[in-house]
Order: C-alpha cells, then structure tokens, then sequence
C-alpha cells in the first residue's frame, strides 16, 4: 500500500514534532526499496528541505564504531541520558546497525537491550537498522535516513556494526566518528596496524572502571599513538582527542557530552554534505550497474550539473533522476 | 548375623547390617497469599514430607512490594508474596522454624528474605543460631537462566559475600547460597555446561570470599563447608547418574587443590535436585509421570552421588502449576522409591564399573577445559557481563529445538506417537489446571496497607538511612537489613533503597550471532513467503519479541527471536522483563508488521491488556497484530483473543518454522486485509 502525498505532508508533520510511530513509518518509506520509493523519498526530502532550509547547522551525525562487545550502546545510551539532561530542549536520535545473517538475510536488532531511556520521551528516538549483508557495517539505505533524520534531530548518533571497515564508510556519513575501544584488549595495536587508527576523529577507551585503568590505558593509546606520528599529525592534530570512559561506573560520560555538544555548536563541525552525497550516490551507481555506471554518471550528470543552465540538479534525488534518465536513454539506444 | 562382612551391604559403626536413611523430600509450594500458603506447608508436613521448600511470588523475588503497579498482575501467581516481617509471621504460623529445614528460593532479595527469617526467629525468641535451611542466592545463574536478578553482577556478589560472612558467625546451619546448575540444564544446558558453569559459580563465590578476606583459614574450611548445591537430572539417567558422580569428583579436587581445603568433610558436594522439567510435555501429559520416576534415578542409584533433598515436578508441569493431588502424586513416587525398592540397602553398586567410570572422566575432563576457559576470561562476573555463557546455553537450547522439530531427538508423545486415547486426568472438571483465586490478591494489599499503617514512619526512615549509608560505605549489610525486617520496612523499600546505590544491570540476552543449524523443508517454504513479501513490500518483514512484566521465562522468546532470523525477519529482542509500554514503543519507533509476546507465568490476562491498552493510547491498535506464545490455559483463549490476539502458540507447536510460516500468514492478512 503506497502512502499517498498528503499522507506524507501529514506524517512529516507529525514527525517533526517528534511523534514516533509517524516517524518511524516515514524511515520505513525511505527505507523501502521498490521502484517508486525513489519518487517518494524525493517527496519526501523537498517537503522536509521546505520546511526549512538544509544548512550546515542541521543535527550533528556522530559515528560510532568499535569492535562488538567494546560498549557502544552501553555509552550511547549514557552519552544520551547526560545529553537530555544537560538541556531539556535537546532531541537525539540514534541509529543502531547490526549484522544481517549470511544464510537467512534475517538480523538480531539487539542493541535496545543496553539502552537504558526514558519511556515516551518524544526528544528521544531509537531505531535500528540491519546492516543488509552490506560490508561497510552500514546498511545502504542508512545514509537515507540520516539525511531524514538529522533534519529532524539536534544530534544523530550512528551505532555501527563494528567490524572490519566500518569505520571507512562511517566517516562518509557523518560529522564526526568515535571508535570505541576496551582498554589494554591489544585493540590499539591491532588499528594501527590495519591503518584504522587513521579514521576516528577521537578516540574512546571504555571500561576504564577504575583509575588505574584509564591511566594505564592512556598511557598505551598515547605511546601507540605517537607510532603513527607522522600520519596522525599532519590531519587536524587539534582534533584529534581521546577520551576514557566507564558506561559501567558512568566516568567520563559527562566529558564525552561536552565534546558533543561542542561540536554541535560549532557549524564549523558539519562535514560538506554535498560531498557526502556524491559519495553515497556513486556508492549505489557502483553497487547496481559497477563501473559502467559510473562513466555515465561522470560523463553524462556531472556536466549537467556544471553547466547551470542546463536545468542543474541539485538535490541528491534529481541527480539520481538524471543519471537514471540518462541510463535509460543509453539502454533504449542498444 | 553372619560373621564375614558381605561386600553388597552397608554396616553401621559396630558391625551391625544397616541401610541408609532417606534423602529429605521435599515439595516446592507456596501461592496465592500468606494465609493460602501456611495451611499448605502444614497439611504438607503432615503428609510426611520432611522439610519446607518456599516459591515466592514474582514481585517479591524482582524488589517489588505487592501495592507497586509493576506487581499488580503478578500477585501470588507463582508463589507467595511477603511484603513484610507480618507476612512472614503468618506464614510460619504455628510451624516450629528452630526444627525446619526451610529452603527458600530467592536471589534478588535473598538478603532481604533471609533477614525477615532471622527477624523473626528473634521477635519469636528462638535461638538464632539453630535455625538451618538454605537461601538460593545464586545471581550467576538467575543472570544466566532465571532472571530475578536486580543489581549489577558486582554488587550481587558483594551481598552474597556479606551472607556468607554473617551466617557463618550467627546461623552457622544456613547455607547462605546453593550453586545451582538446575536451571541451567532448563535453560539449555548440556551436562558438561552444568558441570562447568556452576562449578565456575562456586568458585567466584569462593574466590569473593577469599578476597574480602573476613575469615580465618578455619572458617574459610567451615564456609567452603556451607557451600551447596541445587542441580537437575535429565532423562538420560545414565548419563545424569556419571555428572553427578563427576560434580562430587570435581568439587572435591578443587577445594582441595584451589583452596587448599584439608578436612574431607568440608569437600563434600552436598546437594539438593528438582529433576528436569523442560523436556515434561503438553502433549500426552499422563507420560511426564514415568519421566519424572525415570530422572530421579540418575540422582539416587549412586550412593556415593545420592542428592541430600528432593523434590519433584507434577505430571500436569506443561499446563500449569501443580494442584494439592498432583503433588502428593508425585511425593508418592519419592516414598515408594525409599521405602518400598531395596535403594537404601547397598554401598555404592556402580563403584568398579569400567563404563561409569570411563564416562564420569570423559565429563570431567571437558568440564574441565571449559571452566579454565572461563578463568582464563576473567571469571563467572566477567562471563557474564560478556555474554559467553549465555550464548553458549542459548546455542544448546537452539540445537535441541532442532532436534525437536527434525524428529532427531525423540519425545514420545510430541514427535513420535503423538495419536492416542485421550488422558481422563486432563477430563477432571478444572481440566488438571490449578488456577490461583484472582479475589485473594485483596487480602495481601489490605495486610500490607495494615503493616504500613501500623509501623512507626521515623524507624523505618532511620532504618532505610542507615541501610543506604551502609551500602556506600561498604559495611556488611545483614545487620541493617535485620533492622528493617524489624520496623516493618517493606520488600519494595528495602530493594527502592538499594537500587538507588547500586542501579539495576540487564545482562546480554544471547541470541545475538546465533546460527541455528537447521535445513528442513519448512525452512525452505518459509524463506520462500519472505522473499515474497520483500519483493512486494520492498522491505525485510519485522517482528519484536517482546517479554513483558517481571516473567524470567526466556527460552521460548529466546528461540523465537532465532528462529525468526532463521526464517529471514529482521528481529528485535532486547531481553526480559518489560513494560507493555516499551515493547509498544519498540514496536512503534522500529515499525514492526507484528508483535510478538511470550508469557509463562500465568499474568497473560493482565498483561495482554496492558499492551492493548498502550496501543491504544498510541492509536495503533489493529494497526499491528499482537500474537502471543507460552503457558496459556485453554479457558483464557476466547477472552485473549476478545481482547484483539490474533494467534496464540503453546510448546505443541514445537517446529519453529511452521509457527514462522504462520506468522508470515497473520502479517499478510494483516497488510492486505
Ligand atoms: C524451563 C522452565 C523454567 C526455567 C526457565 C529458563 C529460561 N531461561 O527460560 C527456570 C528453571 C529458570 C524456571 C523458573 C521458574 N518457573 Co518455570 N518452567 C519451565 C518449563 C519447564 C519449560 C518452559 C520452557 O522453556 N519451554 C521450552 C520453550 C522453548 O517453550 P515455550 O516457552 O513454551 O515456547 C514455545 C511455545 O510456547 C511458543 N512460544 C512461546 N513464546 C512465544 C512467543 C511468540 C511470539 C511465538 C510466536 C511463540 C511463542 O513457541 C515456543 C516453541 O515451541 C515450564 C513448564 C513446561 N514444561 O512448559 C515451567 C513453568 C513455565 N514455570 C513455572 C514457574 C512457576 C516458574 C517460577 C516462577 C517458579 C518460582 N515460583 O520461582 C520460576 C521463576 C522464573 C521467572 N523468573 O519468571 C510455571 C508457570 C506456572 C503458570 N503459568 O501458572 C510452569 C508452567 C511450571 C509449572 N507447571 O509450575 N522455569
Ligand atoms: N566493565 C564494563 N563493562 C561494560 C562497560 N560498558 C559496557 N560494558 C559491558 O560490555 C558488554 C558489551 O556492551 P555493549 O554496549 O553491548 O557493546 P557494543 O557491542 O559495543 O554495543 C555489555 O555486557 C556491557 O555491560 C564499562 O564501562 N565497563
Ligand atoms: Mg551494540
């Protein structure tokens, strides 16, 4: 059953003024993958960027990864309580990706069982997503509905899944990422050596349940750290941060807050969506007609799109028009 | 009397030819209130049986008092329900605590409860010190398999240390805690999961105590002395008859080894059994009666492993909780066992056999490796926070559902001989169902109102004060905790002031990265309504399996959530004991096609309309179908389904893919209808 235009003016309504199962159904949609749900996310996304206009200083997207069992949602859920705390006008939304099964296709959305929020709080929204047999630990329609979300939310925190490269595609949607690790677990190591230690814009060590351990912990982060001296300092070495947590004895939390919301002040902070977009667009080029898809993309949209008065598309769905167009108009010639 | 000694007979101390005494029988007993429960125990006791054995109410064993919302459709459901020092006075009403052997089966507040039983002793002027009985206090487990836990791991350990240390210098015959692998093997467990995760139990506790370092190397023998366990003995009696033989081996090298314990009588592995319930059935019910006589065996035959106590679950165990007939029923098997076979007669009949012995040492041995893992880890509170053990026992409990379901594993009855007469037992006019006076819950709320009303306001707030303080400032809390007993503080208060110092933990549910091995046809057709749906809808089908209110009954939801991934749906699980308002929420922000809810301990009613009630108030009633699965007695389906359910599944619908493919069935209709 195909949700009808004003029925989507209706559910954004109601979504923005944070009622969940409106919204939920509105993440649905953008979720949905049949041939009419690029139309509808269109829809979608012009009647939300009306609304009011898409600048940088729409909710801040935070990644965070981190190896399973690290403590990601432990913190997520603590990071939020302090957040909703700190400033009872504060809405968060979080997005919880888990692995889907190899065999079935099927996932475990298990992440709620950490989450420890208030009940029938509109400022605050949990969803989770499976991660759809897509190896980047974020689901392909993730991006979507982080480009719903932030529109709607001060902060997005995204929960991937936590392996492997992860932490690649995560940058590629958000503003910022933190890679959670336990301390002294030979995690540190093990990131530099697969050259993750390149990604994260800070550096989380949770369970630092006591002193000793978070001493000991930075004491080892930092002299691994120092290793990769030289790739690490040439990118915004002020940025680079690390902060030591117990989601457990609640340490530290109201530090990593701080830093959000620092960075949620900050529209200096925002990551150019633009190119976050391109990238997302030649993702999915790649992923359903590979290479060939994207010389059409580069040869036949992006000139369009330089030229301005060629009728330039510049929302994420009408360039995804345009290149689908101009398929089209290739395979009708063979 | 002959004069050469006969190797097939027990002597006594001077010679003479003797036989054994009986183990203790008991009967797990307690429901619908105080009043309810006392006349229960005393006609029990008059029936012969030699010991008391205390189920508790839901609520009680969660922290809650009886007038808290959250406990409203729980009351005296599945036990009794003690709110305070009066309750526990009418319970004990004319029964001579200083000569009862009183086991209580509480953990969450076992403190609590074991210091309303000292209070009491002491309002009734009874010597302290003779009091004997167990608390169950074993939190590893109930994080594992029961789900009455309320504190963080850490802090469950530091009250349980803080039992040990008090009983042994005031109630030197209380067991302060009994290791249980009981609900392991009921939660999944294989016997070598038994063996190694409540062995690892035994020695965090150990090692705990160890480290607070409160007693002398003579007392810390005495305490390795009180430690006791509860475990379970399945239908495989052979089998049961070598773990038990191997947990005594075992108990016995590592006290020795580990803690350097001399004095053998200190190292005895000293138990109690309720024999295993999850493989009694619904269907045929008539037949769990010579299971039940068949998995007692593995606990007795071996004179050397023969369990100290007993009790047994009922023929009816699938339907519902037993009635007065059915335990007597099953308290027979237990008295013709003793005292009418020839059992008690003989020295151990299996010492010398190659076969047990080869079998006892291949369990030990893997036993073995897996409790080193489990150190090497970190220990029991590290395993538990990382989910190891319980993903290893919801892994056995999902390969024995598929055995179930593929016929592999054969129940007869269920997957094999399944047509038959029906039973004139399930033919009584109350269908074999025991079913609780919904009017007695009144009673208990008009005694606690009284308690409440009677009590002095500032000796209560001075006693909670003094128990919160102690609790931060690390003080052994059994004295404070006695106090309160004694000014009439509630069950709710005392865990109110506790969970403020030390928060509430979730432990990890298991299912996640399960993989079910299971390739049946059934499988095939479901996955095939699943891609269906996708290429329709243009999206995973999603469920929430939701557990609300305070049932710890996890395995059926457990291998629902598997099985639906199994089958291809996005699942979302996020544990036991909810409120119908978070699962609706849940159900709402992840845009579920159903809601799917298992419930056990007999509050359906209650909760079911709770839930509606929320998606009501949601305005999504309707919007999206609520099925229900579990223990549900057939006279309560037409006013569930009344109230908007749209399926309801019972442990007769053992293969999980039928029971995904009938979901997929209710999702659609739903959908297009
Ligand atoms: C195993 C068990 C336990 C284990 C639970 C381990 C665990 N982690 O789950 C342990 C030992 C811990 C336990 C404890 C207790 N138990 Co118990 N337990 C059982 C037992 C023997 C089997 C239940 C089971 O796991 N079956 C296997 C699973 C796979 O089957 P299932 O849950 O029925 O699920 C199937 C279907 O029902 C259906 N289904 C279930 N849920 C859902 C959900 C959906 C969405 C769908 C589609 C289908 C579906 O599909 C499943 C597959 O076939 C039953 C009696 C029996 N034989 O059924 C008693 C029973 C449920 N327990 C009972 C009681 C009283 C207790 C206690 C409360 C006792 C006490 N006073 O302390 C405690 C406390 C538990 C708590 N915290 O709530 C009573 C409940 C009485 C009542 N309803 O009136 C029962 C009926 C026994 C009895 N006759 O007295 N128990
Ligand atoms: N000791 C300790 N355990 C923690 C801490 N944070 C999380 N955990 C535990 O680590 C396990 C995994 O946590 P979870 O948040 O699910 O990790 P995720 O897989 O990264 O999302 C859980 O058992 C948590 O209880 C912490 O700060 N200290
Ligand atoms: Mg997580």
């Amino acid at each position: 059953m195909a949700t009808q235009g004003n029925d989507i003016a209706a559910l954004i309504g109601q979504a923005s003024a944070h009622q969940k199962w409106p919204l939920a159904r509105l993440i649905s949609l953008v979720e949905r993958n049949l041939p009419d749900a690029r139309e509808q996310r269109d829809q979608i996304m012009q009647v939300l960027s009306a609304r009011e206009p898409l600048d940088d200083c729409n909710g801040l997207v935070v990644g965070v990864t981190g190896t399973p069992g690290a403590g990601k949602s432990s913190l997520i859920s603590e990071v939020c309580q302090v957040l909703l705390g700190r400033d009872s006008s504060c809405t968060i939304a979080v997005l919880a990706i888990d692995p889907s099964s190899e065999d079935s296709g099927g996932a475990l959305l298990g992440d709620r069982t950490r989450m420890q929020l208030p009940v029938n709080e509109p400022r605050i929204f949990f969803r989770s997503q499976a991660s759809a047999r897509d190896l980047g630990g974020v689901g392909p329609q993730t991006f979507q509905v982080v480009r719903l979300l932030r529109q709607l939310f001060d902060y997005v925190i995204i929960e991937t899944v936590g392996i492997g490269q992860s932490e690649v595609e995560v940058r590629q949607l958000s503003d910022h990422t933190l890679l959670v690790m336990q301390p002294l677990a030979g995690d540190q190591v093990q990131f530099l050596k697969a050259g993750i230690m390149e990604i994260p814009d800070a550096f989380v060590v949770n369970k630092c349940d006591e002193e000793a351990l978070a001493q000991k912990s930075l004491h080892m982060l930092q002299s691994s750290l120092k290793l990769t001296h030289l790739a690490l300092d040439q990118r915004k070495p002020a940025r680079r941060l690390v902060f030591m947590t117990s989601a457990m004895r609640k340490r530290g939390i109201d530090e990593l807050a701080a830093h959000l919301v620092g960075l949620h002040n900050d529209t200096g902070s925002r990551r150019d969506r633009k190119a976050q977009e391109d990238y997302h667009l030649r993702k999915w080029i790649r992923q359903e007609y590979g290479r060939y898809g994207i010389r059409v993309y580069e040869q036949r949209v992006l000139p369009l799109r330089q030229s301005d008065n060629a009728g330039i598309a510049s929302s994420y769905e009408a360039r995804e028009a345009q290149f689908i167009q101009a398929m089209e108009a290739l395979i009708s010639r063979l | 009397m002959s004069d050469k000694k006969k190797t097939h007979r027990l002597y006594d101390k001077t010679g003479d030819p003797t036989q054994d005494r009986p183990w203790i029988f008991r009967t797990y007993a307690g429901h619908t209130n105080v009043r309810a429960s006392n006349a229960l125990y005393r006609e029990n006791l008059a029936k012969g049986q030699t010991g008391l054995s205390i189920a508790l109410d839901l609520p009680t064993q969660c922290g809650y008092s009886s007038d808290d919302p959250i406990a409203r459709p729980e009351i005296g459901k599945v036990g009794v329900p003690i709110n305070s020092l009066d309750d526990f006075a009418v319970l004990f009403d004319q029964i001579p605590i200083e000569q009862m052997n009183t086991s209580i089966t509480i953990n969450g507040t076992a403190m609590w409860l074991l210091s309303l039983y000292v209070a009491l002793a002491e309002e009734r002027g009874v010597d302290v010190s003779k009091l004997s009985g167990t608390t169950q206090n074993d939190l590893i487990k109930e994080y594992l398999a029961r789900g009455t836990y309320i504190f963080p791991p850490e802090d469950s350990m530091r009250l349980i240390v803080d039992m040990y240390e008090y009983s042994l210098h005031h109630i030197p015959f209380w067991n302060a805690s009994n290791i249980c692998s009981y609900h392991l093997q009921e939660a999944g467990a294989t016997p070598v999961q038994e063996l190694a995760f409540a062995l690892v139990t035994a020695i965090t506790i150990l090692d705990a105590i160890k480290a607070r370092n409160c007693f002398s190397e003579d007392e810390f023998e005495r305490c390795v002395g009180r430690i006791s366990f509860f475990v379970n003995a399945g239908i495989r009696f052979v089998e049961e008859v070598c773990k038990m033989r191997a947990f005594c081996e075992m108990w016995d090298e590592i006290t020795q080894e580990r803690y350097g314990v001399k004095d053998p009588k200190y190292r005895l592995f000293r138990y109690g059994v309720q024999v295993n319930s999850l493989g009694l059935t619904a269907e045929q019910p008539e037949n769990n009666a010579w299971r039940i006589i068949l998995e007692t065996l593995g606990v007795t035959l071996s004179r050397k492993a023969r369990c100290r106590a007993l009790q047994l679950p009922a023929w009816n165990e699938a339907l519902s909780l037993p009635r007065p007939w059915d335990q007597q029923w099953s308290l027979r098997i237990q008295q013709i066992l003793a005292y009418e076979t020839d059992l008690l007669e003989y020295p151990d009949i299996f010492d010398g056999s190659h076969v047990i012995e080869s079998k006892v040492s291949d369990l030990k041995a893997q036993a073995y490796t897996e409790i080193h893992k489990v150190l090497e880890m970190g220990g029991g509170v590290e395993a538990v926070r990382n989910g190891y053990m319980k993903s290893a026992l919801v892994a056995s409990q999902s390969e024995r559902m598929a055995r179930l379901a593929s016929g592999e594993q054969i129940v007869v009855g269920k997957n094999k001989w399944s047509e038959g007469l029906e039973s004139p037992l399930v033919r009584d006019s109350d269908g074999g169902i025991f079913m609780v006076d919904a009017g007695a819950a009144q009673q208990t709320l008009d005694a606690l109102a009284e308690t409440r009303r009677k009590r002095d306001p500032a000796a209560v707030e001075a006693c909670l004060a003094r128990l919160t303080n102690d609790a931060r400032g690390g003080v052994n809390l059994m004295e404070a905790s006695i106090a309160c007993a004694k000014a009439r503080v509630t069950t709710g208060e005392w865990s109110a002031a506790l969970r403020g110092v030390f928060g509430e933990y979730r432990p990890p549910t298991g299912v996640e990265g399960q993989r079910m091995e299971m390739v049946s046809e059934s499988v095939g057709a479901v996955r095939q309504k699943v891609d269906n749906f996708i290429r329709r809808f243009g999206y995973r089908p999603r469920i929430v399996v939701g557990k609300p209110g305070l049932d710890g009954h996890s395995n059926g939801a457990e291998m629902i959530a598997v099985a639906a991934r199994h089958a291809g749906f996005d699942v979302i699980y996020f544990g036991i004991r909810l409120s119908a308002v978070e699962i609706v929420q849940s159900a709402l922000e992840e845009n579920v096609d159903i809601i799917g809810v298992s419930l056990l301990s007999g509050s359906h009613n209650e909760i079911i309309a709770q839930l509606f009630e929320e998606l009501d108030r949601q305005g999504a009633r309707d919007a999206i179908p609520v099925i229900l699965g579990g223990i549900i007695p057939e006279p309560d389906y037409p006013g569930l389904k009344a109230q908007g359910v749209k399926r309801i599944f019972t442990p007769k619908d053992f293969d999980p893919m039928l029971v995904m493919s009938e979901i997929m069935d209710i999702i659609l209709a739903s959908k297009v209808g």
